[in-house]
């Protein structure tokens, strides 16, 4: 899932104190599930915005909307009737949403409020992790599926550095090695040779290197 | 011309079995200005539901829960307690005392401590400037 946190409050008043009436929406998928744009978090922002405005004696309308998916057409018409109402949108959706609602609403400002993060899990209540760059040439089979690209500091393909310490990554001591993990899975499934294989560097033109990527299928197309 | 009562809003855990079967409205009437909601468990409690009270037109809001260890769900009394620093986090952030917003957690069935608590609360709430009133939806 894409993995957002909120922006400060201050930040999303200076970039829309201009407009009278602004549309909160949410977006009820990944950015719910790390809990900055679902429907908690949208009514959360549209209630601190409104207390911010009454405390500078300022009445905009703020209106509050969720839809499931932001990146999705088929949800952003869910708010089509809303939408002429308000001089702007406010997206709690990611990067990919707010870019989505701008597509199709053009006649409208669309602001963010979330800083999109990255790709990642929710690997317990309240911590989430990036593991995964999006590099488009996936190769987690080789490595008991810890990605050296996104887990590694130094993003090794061929084995360990040799700087971690206990299992801790020289960089960042928080964080733990990701090479570390891949020897101890992949000893663990007894499929340490897998590692006596060499895999080439990683080919960044499959990644944001070549350029906004985009998938097409004939077969999904109307 | 009287004066309008401040509007406050209490959330309190069902479990701390504060009323009986139509005791809540009662109590309510005299005090004037008071709302009370009864909730399963205090762990029902998000910041967005205090907030929302808030921007309600509550000028404060106080969740009543039970003590840690007596908290049938398990978690919901130490849950609330983060749910409502979080939120008071927010009013800070928008620049709003966090004093309008208090967490506290009272012995069960004990409507004198209720009692002082809502004096205490409302004396500190009448202390701070009224929050302007909210002129459009």
């Amino acid at each position: 899932m894409i993995v957002a946190t909120l922006k400060e409050i201050d930040e999303i008043r200076k970039m829309i104190d201009r407009y009278d009436s602004v549309l909160v929406v949410g977006c009820d998928s990944c950015v719910a599930e790390c809990a900055a744009g679902g429907a908690r978090e949208t009514m959360l922002l549209a209630s601190a915005l409104k207390l911010s405005y009454l405390k500078d004696h300022m009445n905009p309308t703020i209106t509050e909307a969720v839809i499931d998916r932001q990146c999705v057409d088929d949800f952003i018409d869910q708010i089509a009737d809303q939408v002429p109402e308000h001089d702007a949108i406010l997206s709690l959706g990611c990067g990919a949403g707010v870019q989505a609602l701008a597509r199709v609403y053009s006649d409208k400002a669309i602001i963010p409020a979330l800083n999109t993060l990255f790709i990642g899990e929710t690997q317990s209540r309240g911590v989430w992790q990036e593991n995964c760059l999006g590099c488009g040439s996936c190769k987690l089979g080789y490595f008991g599926a810890v990605c050296p690209v996104a887990r590694c500091s130094k993003k090794l393909m061929n084995g360990p550095c040799g700087g971690s310490k206990g299992g801790r990554c020289e960089v960042n001591p928080e964080i733990p090695c990701g090479w570390d993990l891949i020897i101890r899975r992949l000893n663990a499934l007894g499929e340490l040779d897998r590692l006596t294989e060499y895999v080439p560097p990683v080919d960044w033109s499959t990644s944001h290197s070549g350029g906004p990527r985009k998938v097409v299928r004939e077969d999904q197309q109307p | 011309m009287e004066d309008t009562p401040v509007k406050i809003v209490v959330y309190h855990c069902r479990n701390l079995r504060l009323f009986k079967d139509g005791e809540q409205k009662i109590f309510c009437r005299q005090w004037p200005g008071l709302t009370m909601v009864s909730i399963p468990c205090s762990g029902k409690i998000e910041a967005h539901h205090l907030l929302k009270t808030m921007a309600g037109g509550a000028q404060g809001v106080l969740v009543l829960a039970c003590s840690e260890k007596a908290c049938q769900y398990l978690e919901g009394s130490s849950r609330s307690r983060k749910r409502v620093d979080y939120a008071r986090l927010w009013l800070e952030k928008v620049g709003i005392s966090a004093e309008r917003l208090d967490f506290v957690r009272i012995p069960p069935m004990d409507r004198v401590a209720l009692e002082n608590l809502l004096r205490e609360f409302l004396s500190k709430i009448q202390s701070l400037e009224a929050l302007p009133a909210i002129a459009k939806a």
